[in-house]
């Protein structure tokens, strides 16, 4: 039985990051080459933060900060500054995730928005301040909305295909603690 | 249990707090290091990119052919159409294709007369087209050559017609291609038939802006642009595009190069202009005519003689 349950554990976490590099693989892919006028959600985040709501414990800080490191150097960002804010922003909603639990989901949807606003605006401030060139405003906005958009989608579908529902108060780990 | 539990919360957390802090010092230091001595973060960049990228080719390459079939398929649809118009094409580009002989051969004929020397043929390394950028605010390419290849940070990539962008990034195996339409790309250019230098300006659009014409009353839509040689980064000539007028009446480049469908680059292989650095040395005639030319130095010159053997002397003593 518990061997079970650490298998299912060390499934989930496996699942976060096999995702993620799928994710990435697909953005990589040279498909369209042409400047495009809106920018799709940014899919990774959405996926770490349905992750940090929803099962905290499947989340190690570890694998959060190596996947989006890995992504700030593939896709030409900023090393280390998305890893940092993605990190601190799945941090805390990790310790609201209890809280959370017993909400319904427009509740849910709307402090993931909370984090994912405030990483943009906590970007722009440092990047500003640092005198690094920015994306356009517009393109960054269109992909934070599209990306709070996309956030039930991508919940659902995780929910599908990894079984990622919100714990039960009443679920016990296997230390035999409350979750 | 219940006191067993929080013993145990109580040894882990602050361990679990620790090594949050340590990771996000971690990246606090990577990012500060970057802005610091970007130049070697991003030798990292291009490193972890060489490692990872080309180690998922063999999937990816499929994968973009399948995505690309699927979407030729839907032309199928039109594919009647499309026959007799690319026949009317054909038609006529026999016709051009005859007419630039003959001024191929004319135009030998003439640079054989005159002896001329132009430019040195360019030579090219071609590329293939690995991955996109991935993002929507970067307009760039990874090409499967690098380093190992020879190639070179700021040499030109074109596709078969046109420009497409500059090496930015080398790897071993791999080096990244930034876009003419990347907001950090800017190419001096030269406006033809009017000869005006001014300056392409990527802006994450199709059609990337002119900036720092000289007099726009010469510059019509239609004209061709090319690449001015200023700065020494790139040769000069290169087709880029065409001059366009967007709504707001801005004076855009139509790029030639297909930017749907960027499969195969050519990276330039760009020697480097020469510069001429001394101001060109003082003109002496030489041979039989010489001792005429200087009779006035040749008395003063004995002592001179003199003394040299002395200095060399002395300075064999200390």
């Amino acid at each position: 039985m518990a061997d079970r349950v650490v298998l299912h554990r060390w499934m989930l976490r496996l699942a976060y990051v096999a995702t993620a590099l799928l994710v990435l693989f697909v953005q990589l892919l040279p498909l369209n080459t042409t400047a495009a006028r809106w920018a799709g959600p940014d899919l990774v985040l959405a996926l770490t933060f349905g992750f940090a709501v929803r099962r905290p414990e499947f989340l190690p800080a570890l694998a959060v900060a190596g996947v989006m490191l890995l992504a700030d150097l593939l896709l030409h960002r900023p090393p280390g500054l998305m890893a940092l804010l993605v990190l601190i922003g799945t941090e805390a909603l990790k310790a609201r995730s209890r809280g959370l639990r017993d909400q319904n989901f427009a509740v849910e949807w709307m402090t993931v928005g909370a984090a994912l606003l405030a990483i943009v605006i906590v970007q722009r401030v440092v990047l500003t301040v640092l005198m690094v060139p920015q994306t356009p405003l517009g393109l960054t906005l269109m992909q934070a909305v599209a990306t709070l958009a996309a956030y039930p989608v991508v919940v659902l579908t995780a929910h599908l295909v990894f079984g990622l529902t919100k714990a039960h108060p009443a679920e016990i780990d296997i230390e035999g603690r409350r979750t | 249990m219940a006191r067993d539990r929080t013993d145990r919360e109580d040894f882990a957390a602050p361990l679990r707090r620790l090594g949050l802090g340590l990771l996000a010092v971690c990246l606090v230091l990577v990012f500060l290091v970057w802005r610091i001595d970007s130049p070697r973060v991003e030798q990292v960049r291009a490193r972890v990119v060489d490692r990872v990228v080309p180690s998922m080719d063999w999937v990816m390459t499929p994968v973009s052919a399948t995505v690309d079939l699927l979407r030729d398929f839907q032309s199928y649809q039109r594919i009647v159409a499309q026959n007799q118009e690319l026949r009317r094409e054909l038609q006529q580009m026999k016709a051009w294709k005859e007419a630039a002989l003959q001024l191929e051969q004319e135009n030998a004929r003439l640079l054989d007369l005159n002896q001329v020397r132009l430019d040195p043929k360019l030579t090219h390394v071609t590329g293939v087209v690995l991955a996109d950028s991935g993002s929507p605010f970067r307009q760039s390419v990874l090409l499967n050559v690098g380093a190992r290849d020879g190639i070179k940070d700021g040499w030109a990539a074109m596709d078969g017609i046109g420009l497409v962008g500059r090496i930015s990034g080398i790897g071993q195996k791999t080096a990244r291609v930034v876009l003419l339409t990347d907001t950090s790309s800017r190419i001096p250019v030269r406006i033809q038939p009017s000869g005006q230098a001014a300056l392409v300006t990527g802006d994450n659009t199709a059609a990337p802006p002119i900036g720092f014409l000289e007099n726009a009353d010469r510059v019509r839509p239609g004209d061709r642009v090319v690449s001015a040689g200023d700065g020494g980064v790139f040769p000069a000539g290169l087709l880029i595009g065409q001059v366009a007028e967007d709504p707001n009446g801005r004076l855009r480049v139509r790029l030639a190069a297909d930017y749907e469908r960027l499969e195969f680059l050519r990276v330039l292989r760009n020697p480097g202009t020469e510069t001429i650095s001394d101001p060109g040395a003082l003109i002496m005639p030489t041979g039989p005519g010489a001792p005429i030319a200087d009779p006035a130095p040749a008395p003063t010159a004995v002592p001179g003689a003199e003394a040299t053997p002395e200095v060399s002397s002395g300075a064999d003593n200390g």
